[in-house]
């Protein structure tokens, strides 16, 4: 029996592999070309695999947001690609089956998918199945072939989660805290973005090792470009012109700076590949990017409409090197400090702004 | 007696532990309990109030939009501000569309497993090339010997549907309602940016200054939702609920507290007058007498909480929020709202039992249908259908007010946190009566306190020793097999339980408590 053979008895059919492939090479930015090599590696390599999906400190957004998907469709995500073991939101058992199933998993070559934060200090924050979560997610993690932490609860930072009292943290700091040295892939967004999901899924299944990360092991293909540098709106930065009333229809599409965007600190694919079967996105929504692919959310990034922090970050003169390297991403934030230190220097930002930090910082 | 217990209970929105006591085959007593704390409240004290309506939007990803809705209300009367007609409109328009989203995806992905022998789909013997598709797909898994995630599963009983026609009908609306779902979402994005987590709604409106392409494009999608909420999830919930699971749905299994409410929702005006949903307050189950809610009576008990327990007459202004986990004979982390001190179920049957539309009322009566966990089914199908209708007079009224010179969709001139004030955001949501509560002070969050319909069904018995609603439901509810309690699984998840958000609070208001009574 051929691999594919393998697959239509798991009830994918020809047609619909060959748009999950077609779909999913298109979320991961490769050209069409790569297509047939993508197929033939998936066929070799997509048998599948179980998956154990975890829910901790979670509000559920990220599974909803994985079945927001339209190109594949939730149905090929859930049925035909993944084996899903466990999943408290969409398996059909209760209780002890749960357990069982959970336990069957674990004897398996499976996939880890986590979704929220964990209590790092009191498990009593977060039990399920009478047992501590943080205690679940470890046992989890130590056998699993790759860990994939999804949506900014479980990735670093931990998100909202992380800015409460309860001590929550993401998946890597709670393995780091038990010693455990192994790698966490994070796909932050609050939630995660589909298309990043499937295509680090496709990414995995095809060559069996994760794809390139970065410093906060985020997969490069989705998170190295910078937000500000791809907004379909920088031109109206660049023009020194920012939406400070909603309703002016001059005003759409302007810069939202001046409303507390986040994009130069941002590190995402969102300019690129939008949202909900690319109906739209924060921005174009005429949204200020609240920067939810990066550590620094939630509890760094607020005030989220306040535009201060952007321009006391580079501070020239002032600037702490280590700090600012922290927050924004190494290298790149020299480049971008200097930039909008030159672009607020040169009058343009000032004209239109009238936060008062703004000129101490310059 | 023998006590069971369900942990996890799946399919629903966050950690749910259910134990039942079992006598001859009956619940006798119940517990429910949430496992899971965040204290997203307390995170908020000391912020800039306008990120309350992102951060709380993030209570809940599955009824997403409502938190940051409700939120949006609160901060508009707490900031003074005016939202315009088109703010107002395409507010409405993003919940709306997620109600679209999560009734069918309660029903078909949440529900349906539990009155499905899915593997009945074997036994199709028909013609229809879609169902053969279906077949194919289930066979295969099943050859394949990988029926994840439909197995495990609790064992077909009794209720169970395994007519091999229906099931394989129901499968196959199983997969189309998992494509109309995502649809939904992306109906929503196009006015909130995305789904589920929109952006666009602040405090004084929306952000998104729409075009008519957009509105259209919602329209056109509005179209294909109202072909598949009228033939296909209304037709499949009356088949089911008049069908194989009338006797389920006659014996009113599930009925719990027949106290009902809902705050009203979806305003069709600026003034707030004319609502989509009514409001109202039903009490004893004296349909007949429609009350009006004061809003003042809304009180919350946590003798059963893990919670501190704060000095008496507080308002959800002005209390507080401390976790205590060892405090004793508490067993949740949900608290016990009551109103007048009795308690309230909330959602669709709630809303339907207060509007009393005349076509629901007539499959009611027709079927001598009891309130119960098929009638909410019902409810929510039907309200669903009277929702999607009146989103065209919506998308009219946006067209409307797109036209005129002076379009707005924001109240700019209260954008900034005023130094003090407060407002309560109260509206109705996919799974009942919501009501979020913002104190400001120095520019900044005071408190900030949230009462969500989760909390009202799924709560712990009050300081007086009363059952929440579910926990009443589940009393009588028959078990005949210790080891396939899933009946109690059907009453639970017919409330379409929603743990993340539920697990909010007001702190205590102690009043006089009536006795309960059920009658109807």
């Amino acid at each position: 029996m051929g691999n594919f053979d393998l697959l239509t008895v798991k009830g994918v059919t020809r047609r619909d592999f060959m748009k999950l492939v077609a779909a999913t090479t298109a979320a991961l930015g490769l050209p069409e070309l790569f297509i047939p090599q993508a197929a033939s590696a998936l066929e070799q390599a997509l048998k599948k695999p179980p998956v154990i999906w975890l829910e901790g400190m979670d509000c559920t957004g990220c599974t909803e947001s994985a079945i927001a998907t339209l190109n594949p469709s939730a149905a090929a995500l859930i049925i035909d690609m993944l084996s899903i073991r466990y999943h408290e939101t969409i398996m059909a058992g209760s209780g002890q089956s749960c357990e069982e199933a959970y336990q069957a998993a674990l004897k398996e070559d499976f996939v880890l998918i986590v979704e929220g934060a964990c209590p790092a200090k009191e498990d009593r924050y977060c039990m399920v199945g009478g047992k501590p979560f943080r205690k679940t997610l470890i046992e989890a993690a130590q056998k699993a072939q790759v860990i994939i932490a999804i949506g900014s609860c479980a990735s670093e930072g931990a998100g909202i989660p992380g800015a409460c009292a309860t001590g929550a943290v993401g998946v890597a700091e709670i393995l780091r805290n038990e010693g455990i040295n192994k790698p966490v892939i994070n796909l932050p967004c609050c939630p995660v973005k589909p298309t990043t999901l499937i295509g680090t899924l496709v990414y995995y299944l095809t060559y069996h090792k994760a794809p390139p990360l970065d410093s906060q092991n985020r997969p490069v293909a989705f998170y190295g470009t910078l937000l500000h540098d791809n907004c379909p709106r920088r031109g109206h930065f660049e023009s020194g012109e920012f939406l400070t009333d909603w309703n002016d229809p001059v005003q759409k599409g302007y810069c939202l700076m001046l409303k507390g965007c986040k994009g130069p600190q941002t590190y995402t694919d969102c300019a690129q590949v939008w949202w909900n079967d690319n109906a739209n996105f924060c921005i174009n929504a005429g949204s200020p990017c609240a920067g939810c692919s990066e550590k620094s959310f939630y509890k760094e990034f607020s005030p989220l409409y306040v535009k201060q922090e952007l321009f006391k970050l580079p501070g020239i003169g002032q600037v702490n090197a280590d700090t600012v390297g922290a927050v924004i991403g190494g290298a790149a934030a020299i480049g971008l400090g200097a930039h909008l230190i030159a672009t607020a220097a040169s009058g343009r930002l000032s004209n239109k702004d009238h936060d008062h930090d703004h000129k101490e910082d310059m | 007696m023998a006590k069971v217990v369900i942990d996890p209970l799946t399919r629903i929105e966050g950690h749910l532990r259910i134990e039942v006591e079992v006598e001859n085959g009956l619940v006798v007593e119940a517990h429910v309990i949430g496992t899971m704390y965040r204290g997203i409240e307390a995170m908020l004290r000391g912020r800039d109030p306008r990120d309350a309506t992102y951060v709380t939007e993030r209570v809940c990803g599955v009824c997403a939009g409502s938190h940051g809705w409700a939120s949006s209300m609160a901060l508009d009367k707490a900031f003074g501000a005016n939202v315009p007609a088109g703010g107002r409109i395409i507010r409405n328009l993003i919940i709306g569309a997620m109600f679209l989203h999560d009734h069918p995806l309660h029903f078909y992905h949440l529900s349906a497993l539990d009155y499905l022998d899915v593997m009945a789909v074997a036994q199709y013997q028909g013609k229809d090339p879609g169902l053969l598709a279906v077949k194919d797909k289930i066979v295969k898994l099943v050859v394949a010997g990988d029926t994840a995630p439909l197995t495990p599963r609790y064992k077909p009983d009794a209720f169970s549907v395994n007519d091999p026609e229906l099931v394989t009908m129901a499968v196959a609306h199983y997969l189309k309602a998992l494509e109309m779902q995502a649809k939904a979402k992306k109906m929503s994005a196009l006015f909130a940016g995305k789904q589920p987590h929109q952006s666009s709604i602040v405090v004084g409106g929306v952000t998104m200054l729409p075009n008519i392409e957009v509105v259209e494009q919602f329209r056109s999608m509005l179209m294909e939702q109202l072909d598949f909420v009228e033939k296909t999830y209304l037709q499949d919930v009356l088949t089911f609920g008049t069908g194989p699971l009338l006797p389920l749905a006659q014996a009113g299994v599930g009925g719990g507290a027949l106290n009902y409410m809902s705050y009203g929702g979806f305003a069709r005006d600026n003034e707030n007058k004319d609502l989509f949903f009514k409001a109202g307050l039903i009490m004893d189950g004296n349909l007949g007498n429609i009350l009006p809610i004061d809003e003042n009576k809304i009180t919350e008990d946590v003798q059963y909480s893990w919670y501190k327990a704060s000095a008496n007459g507080k308002t959800p202004y002005t209390e507080d929020t401390v976790p205590d986990l060892d405090k004793q004979g508490a067993y949740t982390f949900v608290k016990a709202p009551r109103y007048d001190a009795k308690p309230i179920e909330v959602g669709p049957l709630a809303r339907m039992l207060v509007m009393q539309p005349k076509g629901l009322m007539d499959i009611i009566a027709k079927n001598s249908i009891k309130p119960g966990a098929v009638a909410r089914h019902a409810a929510r199908a039907y309200e669903t259908l009277l929702l999607v209708k009146d989103m065209f007079t919506w998308c009219d009224a946006l067209e409307k007010e797109m036209g005129s010179k002076d379009f707005r969709v924001h109240d700019t001139d209260h954008w900034e946190a005023p130094v003090s004030g407060q407002g309560a955001g109260m509206t109705e949501v996919p799974r009942g009566s919501l009501g979020h509560f913002i104190k400001v002070a120095d520019h900044k969050i005071e408190n900030y306190q949230m009462v969500v319909p989760t909390t009202w069904n799924f709560s712990p018995r009050d300081d007086k020793g009363v059952r929440g609603p579910v926990e009443q439901a589940l009393i009588g509810v028959p078990v005949p097999d210790l080891d396939n309690p899933v009946n109690i699984v059907r009453v639970v998840r017919s409330y379409d339980p929603c743990l993340a958000c539920a697990i909010h609070l007001i702190h205590p208001v102690t009043n006089d408590i009536k006795k309960f009574q059920i009658g109807w």
